[in-house]
């Protein structure tokens, strides 16, 4: 590929023309243009960072100004912290003749897949199934829907924050008694903050709350559930008959 | 002992006691004289002050210690051992430099008393920094007036005393003395020292020098030459006349000479040898027996066939890899005495499907086509579209039915080769519904709902540098950017392990030939041995100066040769993780490595373009394929090592005749004993043919069992 040209001065401003320079002097001739842009957003980050850091360590010294010492700390600890290097080759001799003196170990035979412990495996599952609570008979027609969000919002417990259940419960089935399309997505809901009996009691309302849905419509399998951290509410739960219904979790799960 | 006398020598000055140091210095010189080997004396010109300068011979004499006669030395403590210790140097007025002679090799620091010790701290050599363009243009005066057969082997020694001149002073901080040298001086290096000394230019202040590893290692360890013993004694001679103190302090701190008998090389075969960041090999470096031959096959009962001639064969022994000069031969009871032994190290026993594998094989290797100069094979190349240059690594299995592509966006992508789709197994739910005792359990076990040509595996953060399959197909391996390896399993297509412990890129891993044990090699310049089972490295391999870019096993996965960024291929032991043979010679980073399949030699190619031949038992260079113009970044033997072939970024594919490279090899005493021999200039009759890509650089190349010649490469539209 062709070096860019430098030979329009009008169109490359002049950092990037040296940027192109340096690139020639280390004798690196063929690369991609958005390289020199890459190049000088690392350099002005790289320079602005260290003189930030000079800035807080000058005046922690109660200097009046910015000098090379503190320059060349800030460039000492920068250096450690993110541009590390591959270990001395003395350091790296001595554990290789470590590690060579131990025999090779022997081979289990008929030991199926070999593989390490499983802890140092990556074969375990990377979710949890919520546990089981009991059933609580549920007024009729309420089928309660388990918290569904996307973040954590889970160490918030909202459910105590809901004052009046009864009350709560007629306004919030009123608001969502429109259909929500409920097909095959994750979704959260959001319950305007318009209810004012419980805005006063929470602090900040959560975006995910409590939802009564009209079950026919919902689907067995239309709904992916995210889980989290729900089985501190759960217990919180057990008397508020407004809490979330555990049934469906099961279904849910088990797709 | 000399050290202690050098010491104490030094002590005295500073005490100013002029009158014992001389007594001492007398009589320390009388003794100097009775030493073996040469002890020169060089008279300065001050008065009273002599240095002695005791030459090592390259063996290392042992030295009568002077000790006995040492004035209250008795308190001092012994230096901990021979290190490659400066020479001294006190400042002093221009022209006196007191110098220690020392032997060469060892690497203890000496530990002294402190008045004492911050002198001799192995970096600081005071040489008056004015003068270091004058001694290296004095040398090199000298050399260019030297005798034609001299002169090559004498100017081995510009580079490396160019570099480390140049870092003394930069580590000094004389930084303008060091410009001024670099300027005019760079331009007489061999062309192919430029990177490096592109590199070096841009190392003006000492603080540069702390991060660059690489260079820290070539200032620590020993840059070695090999001259010839009449070129050395000129130079000796030379040096030690025209009070060249400080080059010749240089010399003998930074330098290893190996010396030889016999007649001085001549340019061209030493322009073959040299190259690397640490100079050559040194011959003792490639003298430990190697066990190259294969190992045996295991005899087990081949199932009769009809189709199957070598089925009759009871003692199992297949001849799918005919070794060419192997006198053995298809005798399965004679050890072959360049074999290891079966048990020398571990390895997996033979699964009833490997035993199927094997019979496969065999049937296979019975319809190979013999391949010659008269025939060549068929190339089918596989293009990776729309990759828009970011393939970064291929592999292909055994019995070409699937091929793997790693990615610079971080995936891992499994393709089939054949029409048979990829399937994974069931879920557990499902598996236990079927029958296990059918005689298909082994189809049944798969799930046909996902069947498909491409698999996609997601895990890697990091562009992906090296695959490779496991010779039973069911695992893959896979090294990143990312500084992990990690294992998936070709069954579920998921990932089952991820190996950390380089915490730096990763540039090439490799499943041993008999599955289980995997090496691999990276950015912190070591290559390590991982065994699946076990989440830490089993072996580590260190000494590379830079990168480890190529980790390859040999077919009896007794060592592994690995090929670095600082020109080198070592060959290491897996025993016990030794190193057993550093190859010296290419002109740039190594990147392509191939074993052939007797075991006995070792193809290499790198960024210069060239192909380099080795002889493992040896320790030899014993061919160069010249003709390509890039980076060869695949070498493949054909499955009875008639053919090699490279592929490169020139986007061409080579085909080289390697019966004939091999065939005339002569190797008599002189040659393994200096290590050196005349490479033919015979590229263009080894080079049967030349294929060109439409403009694909070719990553990977792969001979079925069948001889025929599969290449890959992502289509690059410049």
């Amino acid at each position: 590929m062709e070096p860019p040209k430098m030979a329009s001065p009008k169109s490359a401003p002049k950092d990037a023309q040296v940027m192109a320079q340096i690139l020639k002097d280390m004798g690196i001739t063929e690369y991609e243009p958005r390289v020199i842009n890459q190049m000088l957003e690392f350099a002005y980050r790289y320079v602005t960072t260290i003189l930030e850091d000079a800035k807080i360590y000058s005046s922690h010294a109660k200097k009046s100004s910015v000098d090379a010492d503190d320059v060349r700390l800030a460039i000492q600890c920068r250096t450690d912290q993110s541009f590390t290097s591959p270990p001395p080759r003395d350091f790296l001799l001595d554990i290789a003749r470590q590690k060579n003196q131990t025999p090779l170990p022997l081979i289990k035979p008929y030991s199926g897949p070999r593989l390490p412990p499983d802890r140092y495996c990556l074969t375990a599952p990377n979710y949890r199934l919520k546990s089981m609570q009991k059933k609580v008979s549920s007024s009729a027609g309420r089928i309660t829907v388990p918290r569904l969000s996307v973040g954590a919002v889970s160490s918030r417990p909202s459910t105590p924050t809901l004052g009046t259940p009864s009350a709560q419960t007629v306004s919030v089935s009123a608001k969502v008694g429109t259909p929500v399309s409920l097909t095959g997505q994750r979704f959260t809901v959001q319950i305007p903050s318009s209810q004012a009996a419980v805005k006063s009691a929470t602090p900040t309302t959560p975006t995910v709350q409590n939802v009564l849905i009209n079950p026919s419509l919902i689907g067995p399998k239309n709904i992916l559930i995210t889980t989290n951290m729900v089985s501190s509410q759960n217990t919180s739960n057990e008397s508020n008959p407004l809490k979330r219904k555990h049934d469906d979790d099961d279904d849910y799960d088990n797709l | 002992d000399r050290q202690t006398l050098m010491a104490v020598l030094q002590f005295l000055r500073r005490s100013n006691l002029r009158e014992s140091e001389e007594i001492l210095r007398r009589e320390a010189r009388l003794l100097g004289d009775d030493l073996r080997g040469s002890v020169a004396t060089v008279a300065s010109s001050s008065p009273g002050v002599a240095a002695v300068a005791a030459v090592p011979p390259g063996k290392g004499g042992a030295r009568a210690g002077a000790a006995g006669s040492l004035p209250g030395a008795g308190g001092r403590p012994r230096p901990a051992g021979p290190r490659g210790l400066g020479g001294l140097c006190l400042p002093q007025p221009r022209g006196l430099s007191v110098m220690l002679g020392h032997k060469v090799g060892g690497g203890i620091v000496v530990e002294d008393q402190p008045d004492v010790s911050a002198v001799l701290s192995a970096y600081n050599q005071q040489g008056d920094p004015t003068l270091y363009e004058e001694y290296y243009s004095g040398l090199k005066h000298f050399i260019e007036c030297s005798l034609d057969c001299h002169r090559a082997e004498l100017s081995q020694l510009f580079y490396p005393l160019f570099v480390h001149m140049y870092l003394e002073l930069v580590y000094n901080q004389h930084e303008s003395e060091a410009k001024s040298f670099f300027e005019r001086f760079h331009g007489d290096q061999e062309c192919y020292y430029q990177d490096d000394l592109r590199v070096l230019s841009s190392l003006t202040k000492k603080e540069h020098m702390k991060g660059n590893e690489t260079m820290l290692d070539f200032r620590t360890s020993k840059f070695v030459l090999r001259i010839s013993r009449d070129s050395y004694q000129l130079l000796k001679r030379h040096l030690q006349e025209k009070q060249n103190n400080q080059i010749w302090n240089i010399v003998q701190e930074h330098l290893y000479i190996d010396i030889f008998d016999g007649m001085p090389r001549s340019k061209q075969q030493i322009d073959a040898m040299v190259g690397s960041l640490a100079g050559e090999a040194k011959r003792e470096a490639n003298k430990a027996k190697v066990f190259f031959g294969l190992l045996k096959e295991p005899e087990f009962d081949v199932p009769l066939d009809d189709e199957d001639e070598e089925g009759e064969n009871e003692e199992g022994k297949p001849k799918k890899k005919k070794p060419k000069k192997d006198s053995v031969g298809s005798k399965s009871k004679k050890q072959d005495p360049n074999a290891p032994p079966q048990n020398r190290i571990p390895l997996p026993e033979l699964k009833d499907s490997d035993k199927l594998d094997k019979v496969m094989n065999m049937k296979e290797a019975a319809r190979r086509v013999r391949l010659g100069p008269e025939c060549l094979p068929s190339i089918c190349f596989y293009t990776f579209l729309n990759a828009y240059q970011g393939l970064t690594a291929v592999d292909i299995t055994d019995d070409s039915s699937m091929i793997v592509g790693g990615f610079a966006d971080s995936t891992v992508r499994v393709w089939s080769v054949t029409p048979k789709k990829l399937r994974s197994v069931k879920t557990a739910a499902d598996l236990s519904l079927i029958d296990k005792e059918s005689d298909d359990v082994l189809e049944r076990i798969m799930d046909e709902k996902t069947a498909s040509e491409l698999k996609i595996l997601y895990g890697h953060s990091g562009p992906v540098y090296g695959t490779s399959f496991s010779p039973d197909r069911n695992y893959l391996l896979s090294c990143s950017e990312d500084g992990t390896v990690r294992l998936w399993s070709l069954q579920t297509f998921t990932c089952l392990v991820g190996y950390k412990g380089h915490n730096y890129p990763v540039w090439d891993t490799q499943f041993s030939p008999y599955g289980y044990y995997f090496v691999s090699g990276g950015h912190d310049r070591v290559a390590r041995l991982w065994a699946t089972d076990h989440y830490q490295p089993l072996r580590i391999f260190a000494g590379h100066l830079a990168d480890v870019t190529c980790t390859r096993f040999h077919p009896n996965s007794n060592y592994i040769a690995t090929g670095s960024a600082d020109r080198t291929v070592r060959l290491w032991d897996v025993l016990n993780g030794n190193c057993v043979r550093i190859f010296t010679g290419h002109k740039g980073p190594i990147h392509s490595l191939a074993f052939s399949p007797n075991g006995r030699f070792l193809a290499t190619g790198a960024t210069d373009g060239r192909v380099l031949l080795w002889d493992i038992g040896h320790g030899l260079m014993v061919g160069e394929l010249k003709g390509h113009t890039d980076t060869i970044y695949a070498l493949r033997f054909s499955r009875d090592g008639e053919i090699l072939a490279s592929g490169s970024m020139d986007n061409t594919v080579r085909l080289w005749d390697a019966v004939k490279a091999f065939e005339d090899l002569e190797t008599d005493d002189f040659t393994t004993a200096t290590g050196h021999i005349n490479l033919p200039e015979n590229s263009q009759d080894l080079l049967l043919g030349t294929y060109m890509t439409k403009s694909t650089p070719v990553v990977h190349l792969h001979f079925t069992r069948r001889n025929l010649l599969l290449a890959a490469g992502a289509y690059s539209s410049q």
